[in-house]
């Protein structure tokens, strides 16, 4: 509880660090550009500039890889000396993600939107996917121009596997992306992502609506993959401390607790253990889901009935 | 791996080695994944150290498969020499005399081996992000671009037809005018509006409207490729044609233009017949500015509609001048009523029995400030066109009563004074109570005043003008056909009207040189039809005595000209109805 507290206010701090990305992917810090960014025309594009850090390249850091710039370690590395759980969290949340996908794919899935995919580095979801079934199509989704098009270029020649520039926040512009609906087959089960990437959409972005546009859209028998930062389990005070922190921020992080995570599966149901500290879904080993609130992230994994 | 003596005991290193791992990065394989990895390591290791001689490229093996399983992290490396130091031999029981030499050395070569693969990976891994982020970059930039240019096309075009819109005409109009200065290059514009296009809304819907729009934009573009053709809103198109030769050139634009929507066009199923009228402006560039050139080919196009629509006009600038100059005094014309210009000059009406003053026509003039006193003829018929004759008439037709009644004291007989009614003045309601009031309030008699009206306020065959005029009459004001003989001369409403005086027409008179000429044969028999309806005949023009014989003759009642007297001020008519000067 302690290392939550202080993490989620590390979080808070660091909103002040600007980021190339309005919504980021995994990072469990990082900041957004609150609704300023929806007010931009369609057809003005932003502009790249890698001299902010980026959450995807940050996260990124925390997994070990080197597809980041300096200004991204250096501000990770901000981070973790305020959090030094941050990888271990970055880290949880991929594991839970393999685990998530490995189980989909046992279950027979062979349809995956990722959304809020950030930079492919070690184990993404085609890579974990398409090895046990080759015909898996996988599409992933990323607001981080660069994230974009590095993915681009590591799914160079993967026929089963794409990615497109859209925002989760615009449900309706993912599910009608040509790419999307070239690559997938919403008559058929799909396994939905929203992994590490809800605690940044606003509640005034209405995240239990795009979840329901997203659901709507699906078949019958699939999926949805869901975690995102929690403060569940901490008292009153210190919730109401912690909302303090983040509305001096210009982009708070939105932290929720496990009913509010739990309520954004509605009309899923909750695939066994429910939702609970990522370690702690379906754990290879009892040791792995040790003192599973250090990872902050709850998660779980819901299917579509009927 | 079952061969081998150490199975058990290297599980058991595999799985130390794998714990001594976690958490070093992330390691995207299950524990189980790891432990085969490790443990497979871990038997090339073993073997290695056994075999002779030592094989150092084992070692870099070993480091590059555990980079490449991402397995690649500082952390990694020092645990891994940690763990192997620590346990490796002991658990798979190395233990041999040079063991520790050869242990060094091996460990040596994973390090290094380690080391370079952890390198070229980070180096690959950089510049793969640094390639992705210049990619973006560009992406982005060409992105913006693209932006641009259709932020750029979305203001310089019309959204509903994608013509250039007026922004994007003015500038190339002007970049045109500019470009052709100080040389002899010349411009044209046509301005295309199509006929009566608000009919086409109001029976089909604006939809269907706004798509006969596009398709009749569509092919006049295409008819007249490639010269710019802007929608300026509206129904209106202008066409720009540029280095134009002559006006034949752009007489052949407009031409096209109009016979490419000459096609009945087909929307919806409707066949939609759309016609326009084009004005045609073309000159030396360096004669006119832009403003210039759309002014006078707007002018030019309601020349064109005016004409009846479906063609083109080209202009004028003689008529265009002439036009402004009308507008220019139209314009003036309320600002004149204001300061008192306009006044009142008088003709006299002579009987032909004895000479003596009957009547007089009040006529209306204009001391314009800066064009001197102007005749009727260069204003009424604007006055007309504006309706600004009703509150002018209505101030001839005030001023002529107050000034007549002052010549009742000069004379038993005073002359009754004759003033012009416009149609507009005679349809409008409230006539009769104008009249009426004006009469009471200057005390003129009313069988003193004498409306002329034309044939044609007649013509239109409403009631309300033909009772008002009745009423007047009633009330012993003079009516007069004015100009008679010249328009239809339809007998059927002398018949009905109250009227009391025909005045006929100045072209007759001109026409009395000889006994028995056709004109004098007319005139008779007017006079006599007027006689047998109880109306006197006035005959306008007379400019001789010979032609006040004639009429005389004929038995015509009043003449009207300079024989008899020039429109005067009050003044004189005053001094002659006290002098009793003869005509």
């Amino acid at each position: 509880m302690k290392i939550s507290d202080r993490a989620l206010r590390a979080m808070a701090s660091r909103a002040e660090a600007g980021q190339n990305t309005r919504r980021g992917t995994d990072a469990p810090e990082g900041t957004r550009r609150g609704g300023r960014a929806l007010q931009r025309p369609d057809w003005a594009p932003e502009t790249i500039d890698v001299e902010r850090p980026s959450v995807a390249r940050m996260y990124d850091y925390y997994l070990g890889g080197s597809h980041n710039f300096a200004v991204d370690r250096a501000a990770a590395q901000k981070m973790v000396a305020a959090v030094p759980e941050a990888p271990l969290m970055a880290q949880a949340n991929r594991a839970f993600l393999r685990r998530a996908v490995q189980h989909l794919t046992d279950a027979g899935i062979r349809q995956f939107l990722d959304i809020g995919s950030g930079i492919p580095t070690v184990g993404n979801v085609h890579e974990i996917a398409q090895r046990h079934a080759p015909d898996s199509r996988v599409v992933y989704v990323d607001v981080d121009p660069v994230a974009v098009a590095h993915s681009r270029e590591i799914l160079a020649g993967n026929d089963g596997a794409t990615v497109v520039q859209e925002d989760l926040r615009r449900p309706e512009r993912i599910l009608a992306h040509p790419d999307v609906r070239s690559m997938i087959d919403f008559s058929q089960p799909v396994a939905v992502l929203v992994v590490a990437v809800l605690h940044f959409v606003a509640d005034d972005d209405r995240p239990a609506e795009v979840l329901r546009t997203l659901r709507a859209a699906l078949a019958p028998g699939s999926y949805l993959v869901l975690s995102q930062a929690s403060d569940d389990g901490r008292g009153e005070a210190e919730r109401a401390e912690a909302e303090q922190v983040y509305r001096r921020t210009d982009n708070p992080l939105w932290v929720r607790s496990r009913a509010e995570l739990t309520a954004f599966f509605d009309g899923f149901e909750l695939v066994e253990p429910g939702v609970v500290w990522v370690p702690q879904w379906r754990p290879e080993s009892p040791e792995s889901a040790e003192d599973a609130e250090r990872a902050v992230f709850l998660g779980g994994v819901g299917r579509l009935g009927g | 791996m079952g061969e081998s003596p150490d199975a058990a005991s290297g599980g058991a290193f595999a799985r130390a080695w794998a714990k001594a791992l976690w958490g070093t990065s992330y390691l995207p394989m299950t524990q189980a994944q790891l432990e085969a990895l490790l443990r497979r390591l871990t038997d090339l290791l073993a073997q290695t150290l056994r075999a002779e001689p030592l094989d150092l490229r084992v070692g870099h093996r070993v480091a590059t498969e555990l980079v490449a399983a991402h397995i690649a992290s500082a952390e990694a490396l020092g645990r891994t020499l940690e763990v192997i130091q620590l346990r490796l031999i002991r658990d798979l029981d190395l233990a041999a005399d040079d063991i520790a030499d050869r242990m060094a050395r091996l460990m040596a070569a994973v390090a290094t081996g380690y080391a370079r693969a952890l390198r070229d990976r980070t180096l690959d891994e950089q510049e793969s992000i640094r390639r992705a982020a210049m990619t973006a970059r560009a992406e982005a930039e060409r992105a913006l671009r693209a932006s641009e240019a259709r932020f750029r096309h979305q203001a310089t075009h019309d959204p509903l037809t994608d013509l250039p819109n007026r922004t994007l005409f003015a500038e190339r109009l002007a970049a045109a005018v500019d470009a052709a200065a100080g040389s002899g290059r010349r411009v044209g514009l046509c301005f295309l509006d199509l006929d009566r296009f608000k009919r086409i809304n109001d029976s089909y819907g604006h939809q269907i409207g706004d798509r006969a729009l596009v398709a009749a934009a569509r092919r006049v573009s295409r008819a007249v490729e490639p010269h710019l053709v802007a929608r300026l809103g509206g129904d209106a198109f202008v066409i720009l044609v540029e280095r134009s030769t002559g006006t034949g050139d752009v007489v052949a634009v407009a031409e096209a233009a109009l016979a490419a929507l000459a096609e009945p066009v087909l929307v919806d199923g409707h066949d939609v017949t759309i016609t326009g009228s084009v004005g045609i402006v073309e000159r030396r560039a360096a004669d006119s500015s832009p403003d210039d050139l759309m002014r006078a080919a707007g002018s030019t196009l309601n020349w064109a509609k005016t004409a009846g629509g479906a063609r083109w006009a080209l202009y004028d600038a003689e008529r265009d001048d002439r036009e402004q100059a009308r507008q220019a005094l139209s314009a003036a014309i309320p600002t004149g009523l204001e300061r008192g210009e306009f006044f009142l000059d008088y003709q006299p009406l002579a009987s032909l029995h004895d000479g003596s003053l009957l009547g007089v026509e009040a006529l209306v003039r204009w001391r314009h400030p800066q064009l001197g006193v102007l005749r009727p003829d260069t204003f009424i018929g604007l006055a007309e066109e504006t309706g600004l004759i009703v509150p002018l008439g209505g101030w001839v037709l005030a001023e002529a009563c107050r000034e007549a009644v002052g010549w009742t004291a000069a004379t038993a007989q005073p002359p009754y004074v004759s003033v012009n009614l416009a149609v507009r003045q005679v349809r409008r309601p409230g006539l009769v109570q104008e009249v009426r009031a004006l009469l009471r309030r200057t005390g003129l008699p009313p069988d003193r005043l004498q409306l002329e009206i034309t044939e044609s306020t007649m013509m239109s065959g409403a009631e309300e003008p033909v009772r008002a005029l009745r009423t007047l009459a009633d009330l012993g004001v003079r009516i007069a056909i004015d100009d008679f003989g010249t328009g239809y001369s339809n007998l059927a409403y002398l018949r009905d009207l109250p009227v009391t005086e025909l005045k006929v027409a100045g072209e007759f008179v001109r026409g009395l040189r000889a006994p028995e000429a056709p004109d004098e044969r007319i005139l008779a028999s007017l006079v006599s039809l007027a006689h047998a309806l109880n109306l006197t005949v006035t005959a306008e023009g007379v400019e001789t005595g010979g032609q006040a014989d004639r009429l005389r003759a004929i038995g015509c009642d009043a003449g009207q000209g300079w024989h008899f007297g020039r429109p005067a001020p009050a003044e004189n008519i005053l001094a002659r109805v006290k002098g009793r000067a003869p005509c």
